[in-house]
């Protein structure tokens, strides 16, 4: 067990320097932020001197160096952009992000997993038609342009909840539907195939013969067997919200996290800044499926993890 | 018994969704694009970051809302005492927010850490010519520059005020203190600050008691809190949706699109072809079809009608295309092709502009090759004046409203992004940077503009308003410079 912790989190590490690396070592190659930060009519001498004060005009491999040195003592370096620690930058847009997420994903499994189940009792019927209609309609939206949807319907036409930003439970609603909806569609898809399969099964049709009730059959037998690919779907559903698809919702609706903030550097050029995000995503992203896997165990006695 | 819960946790939320407020009575909400970086005001160049603390600060000269200087925390004019060291009065009984007094030492101050390169601002190109300050006694204070500069009371219009002791401190920058009418109250990162109105402010204390400028960079969602009713002002209002908001205001802004044209590349080389270029162009048409009418034909130069140094007697190319098509036969350039740069998404309808051109311009036979490049990359070839391109796209803003910084920048053959070789301008810009007559001063101006609009040196374009969606309730005039003033806003019942 504890052999197969540590080989997890060797591979994790590895993920993080190539990615780390990576990113440092191409923003520098392809972008300028002296270009961007200072007015165009900005003579010469003014931007030499400005890369100077930043540390610039240096070369790649000294940079790297005065970053790993600064890694060390927990330093990500300052942001070009606010002139504050960007670990601190980032740590204040964290949490609001990480709310966004947790609740979009928990809120689309919950409504996922019955439905999809439901949808699989009577494949073909009245219900499962429309779900599935439904569902690949949904998936066919771009987010960006079904949160502006939303904000107008529920916002401006019927005043029901606020346009943007993030202050009360009201705020939630909006963006953590329009980050839910896609997942949502793809995890009932996936949760009805499955139950499908299950809900054919010998052991199924033994179990209603002697009785058992619908939903016992589904909930506690069937379902804990189609949990795996589920589980499989929902957690990389929640990588790809988390490092992903935040950027275009919390965009849209003024959301202060982590997704919009990594848009904002990227625009400013801030370098620092858009390195620490990144560390940050992919040390979260690598426990997260560390934990996943441990989840896989627990669910399902069969899986053995190399 | 789920069910139960669930409708009580429904319940829950609804409960506390109704609690969130829209715009509270008493507070103007105001929706910006961009979150300030800081609130320093002397640090960076940076457009949200003013939008704030122009309400926090003060400066010795000001603008009125169509654009002439006049006297803010000065009590008179600053004058000359010798030509390179001016003088200025400063007004008495006026306070810093944290009690620190307004006097010269603390003007002195202001002037000497903006310009301090250790300390590394952002708007040092504003204020290059200047050397140091001194205060002369309580309420008199001399800035010195570093040759003659005539524009030295209009450089004191952008230079912001700051309190001696609290601006040596770490914390000032997210705890700005300044003279002016609103005072910082908080600042909830990557969502809202807010100002309340100052008691003591010497001016008389501000209708609204409270401001909330909102962070909300995409434009649809922009909009929307506006025709919610979340918040009373918006910034950047496209043409297009004038009419769906309550109340809408447009100003002459300080942002003129202008394409470069470089005096040596094949064909444009040729000033028949240049003025093609300029005939070939319907600008009352792209005002009209891209700004909804929210621009006005720039005439002949890159300056706004009340900028320093406008020339009158230069109108523009009209729009001839017939003409056009005879000038490209007389230098022999038809079918010639002519490389088009331009960005998109940087400036207001920068993409659509470029390509509408290019369109005008291969209608009387020219080939555009049109390359809308992202800013990185088009920042590499504007700085590159080795490889002049044939036609460049830019927007010149003009904050100061002069045409020293511009015309240094573009018309000056030496200039960043000038891409022509003409002596005369030069000299003529150079000398008038540093003459101290007005009238002599704005006459070399105008032989400039007429050099240059004769040989062409530019596709003249348009000079794009500002337009402002604002609620119904909001009392309030724009101002030519793009300023938010929130003393000057308040609410109607």
């Amino acid at each position: 067990m504890g052999r197969l912790v540590a080989v997890r989190l060797w591979h994790g590490l590895i993920v993080i320097v190539a990615v780390t690396v990576t990113v440092f070592v191409v923003t520098r190659l392809i972008s300028n932020p002296v270009d961007v930060m200072l007015p165009l009519e900005a003579s010469a001498a003014d931007r030499a001197a400005f890369a100077a004060a930043l540390g610039l005009d240096r070369s790649i491999p000294v940079q790297f160096l005065d970053y790993v040195n600064g890694l060390a003592r927990l330093d990500l370096g300052t942001s070009l952009w606010q002139d504050r620690p960007a670990l601190t930058i980032v740590m204040e847009h964290l949490p609001i992000t990480l709310l966004l997420v947790v609740s979009s994903v928990v809120f689309a499994i919950l409504v996922a997993l019955p439905l999809g189940a439901i949808a699989a009792r009577r494949p073909g019927g009245g219900v499962d038609r429309v779900t599935v209609i439904l569902s690949l309609v949904a998936l066919s939206v771009p987010q960006f342009w079904l949160g502006l949807l939303l904000i107008l319907l529920f916002a401006v036409t019927l005043g029901l909840l606020p346009s943007a930003g993030a202050g009360s439970a009201a705020h939630l609603v909006l963006p953590a539907l329009t980050l839910a909806i896609p997942t949502m569609t793809r995890l009932i898809m996936v949760t009805r195939s499955q139950m499908i399969d299950e809900l054919n099964a010998q052991y199924v049709r033994t179990l209603e013969a002697k009785g058992m009730s619908a939903w016992r059959v589904v909930a506690v037998h069937a379902g804990r067997n189609a949990a795996v690919p589920v589980l499989t779907l929902a957690s990389w559903e929640f990588v790809r919200i988390f490092a992903g698809y935040t950027v275009v919702v919390e965009t849209v609706f003024a959301w202060p996290g982590l997704g919009r903030l990594a848009l904002q550097a990227i625009e400013r050029q801030d370098l620092v800044l858009v390195q620490a995000v990144v560390l940050v995503i992919a040390v979260i992203v690598v426990v997260f499926n560390v934990l996943v896997d441990f989840a896989y165990m627990a669910i399902d006695p069969r899986i053995r993890l190399e | 018994m789920t069910f139960n819960r669930t409708m009580l946790g429904a319940a829950t939320i609804v409960v506390t969704g109704l609690a969130w407020s829209s715009a509270s009575a008493q507070t103007i909400g105001i929706a910006i694009g961009s979150e300030p970086t800081t609130l320093d005001p002397q640090l960076r160049d940076d457009g949200g970051e003013r939008q704030v603390t122009d309400n926090i600060f003060e400066t010795l000269m000001t603008r009125d809302p169509s654009g002439a200087l006049g006297l803010g925390l000065a009590a008179s004019e600053p004058v000359l005492v010798d030509p390179t060291t001016w003088e200025v009065t400063l007004r008495e009984g006026v306070t810093f927010q944290n009690g620190e007094p307004f006097d010269a030492a603390a003007a002195a101050f202001s002037v000497n850490r903006v310009i301090d390169s250790g300390f590394n601002s952002e708007q040092g190109s504003y204020f290059n010519t200047i050397t140091g300050a001194e205060a002369v006694d309580a309420t008199t204070l001399r800035v010195t520059t570093s040759g003659p500069d005539p524009i030295l009371p209009t450089r004191l219009y952008w230079l912001k005020m700051v309190p001696p002791i609290a601006a040596a401190e770490a914390g000032f920058a997210e705890n700005p203190i300044g003279t002016g009418p609103y005072k910082f109250d908080n600042w909830r990162r990557g969502s809202s600050i807010t100002l309340v109105a100052n008691e003591g402010y010497w001016d008389g204390v501000p209708a609204a008691p409270e401001v909330e400028f909102r962070f909300i960079p995409e434009f649809g969602t922009r909009l929307s809190s506006l025709l919610s009713g979340e918040v009373d002002l918006i910034t950047n209002l496209l043409p297009e949706f004038v009419e769906q908001v309550p109340q809408s205001f447009a100003v002459t802004g300080v942002e003129l699109p202008i394409i470069l044209l470089s005096d040596e590349n094949e064909p444009v080389g040729d000033v028949r072809v240049r003025q093609a270029l300029n005939y070939a162009v319907d600008k009352e048409a792209l005002a009209e079809a891209l700004y909804g009418g929210y621009a006005d034909v720039m005439q002949g130069q890159l300056l706004a009608p009340s900028y320093f140094g406008f020339n009158p007697d230069v109108k523009g190319y009209p729009y001839d295309p017939e003409k056009a098509k005879a000038l490209i036969a007389e230098a022999g350039a038809e079918g010639a092709e002519v490389t088009l740069y331009g960005t998109a998404g940087r400036w207001l309808k920068d993409r659509e502009l470029v390509e509408a051109v290019a369109a005008s311009w291969e209608a009387v036979g020219i080939k555009p090759d049109v390359r809308i490049v992202d800013f990185s990359e088009y920042l590499d070839r504007f700085f590159d004046p080795e490889n002049r391109q044939d036609a460049f796209f830019t927007v010149s803003s003009n904050e100061l409203m002069d045409a020293d910084r511009p015309f240094s920048a573009y018309y000056h053959k030496d200039g960043i992004g000038a891409p022509n070789h003409n002596e005369r301008i030069a000299e003529l810009v150079d000398s008038a940077r540093t003459e101290a007559d007005p009238e002599a001063r704005a006459a070399m101006y105008q032989e400039a503009i007429q050099i240059a609009f004769d040989e062409a040196l530019y596709v003249f374009l348009l000079n794009i308003n500002d337009v402002y969606g604002a609620s119904e309730r909001l009392v309030w005039e724009p101002r030519v410079d793009g300023k938010l003033l929130a003393k000057t806003m308040s609410i109607s019942e």
